[in-house]
């Protein structure tokens, strides 16, 4: 049917970095201050100094945090697999299923942050900003293995 | 859309697993469409009435809200 997804092993692959990433990614969120732990250099856009005390170029080399951005490359890089690769056996009925569960994860997305908007306010939002970043995938999965396991039992 | 996907089955001792072998879906896909909780594609249609040997509109008719 979908030729564009990848092979099945991919989703095992996935799986393999997407649950220890969403666990560490979790404890982080609660435990760390965001500000300690230990730093790596790093090139990219870093943009102008916040306070513009001291000027540097925008594109730069400089001090990033590791941990964050380890877990949410491995998230990333396990949800996508976990999204975008083959059940063991796809068809269109499966095909279907995905798409479904493909639109259900982003209006449900935006409506969670449409509240999130309205109601939560300064530094948490701040969070709400991180968790965003993933909860279209989170919710996209969650969807699709339900409808799949809803569709093996409910006959 | 109704369908008579079952009755076929009966007629020609398939099982949903034996079916959906034969067209290459899953047997949840067959189940679905038994079920009409899912309308097939045309192509897939046509498969499984090749395997009843009927004609697509023996298997599958319109409904009223259709």
């Amino acid at each position: 049917m979908n030729s564009k997804l990848l092979p099945h092993t991919y989703q095992k692959i996935g799986w393999f970095l997407l649950l220890p990433a969403f666990v560490a990614g979790v404890f982080f969120l609660f435990k760390s201050n965001f500000v300690d732990g230990p730093e790596m250099k790093t090139f990219g856009y870093f943009g102008d100094e916040l306070l513009g005390v001291q000027k540097k170029a925008a594109i730069r080399i400089d001090d990033i945090q590791v941990i964050p951005n380890v877990i949410s490359v491995l998230f990333l890089i396990g949800g996508l697999f976990v999204m975008f690769s083959k059940e063991k056996k796809e068809d269109e009925y499966i095909n279907q299923i995905r798409l479904k569960s493909f639109q259900y994860s982003v209006f449900l997305n935006y409506i969670l942050l449409f509240f999130c908007i309205l109601f939560i306010h300064g530094i948490p939002f701040f969070h709400v900003m991180v968790y965003n970043l993933f909860t279209i995938i989170v919710i996209y999965i969650l969807r699709f293995q339900y409808l799949i396991y809803k569709n093996s039992i409910n006959e | 859309m109704n369908n008579k996907i079952k009755v076929e089955r009966a007629v020609n001792n398939l099982t949903q697993e034996q079916l959906a072998e034969m067209v290459s879906v899953t047997r949840q896909t067959i189940n679905a469409i038994e079920l009409k909780k899912f309308v097939p594609s045309t192509v897939l249609a046509l498969k499984i009435c090749k395997v009843f040997n009927k004609s697509v509109e023996e298997v599958f008719s319109l409904e009223d809200t259709d």
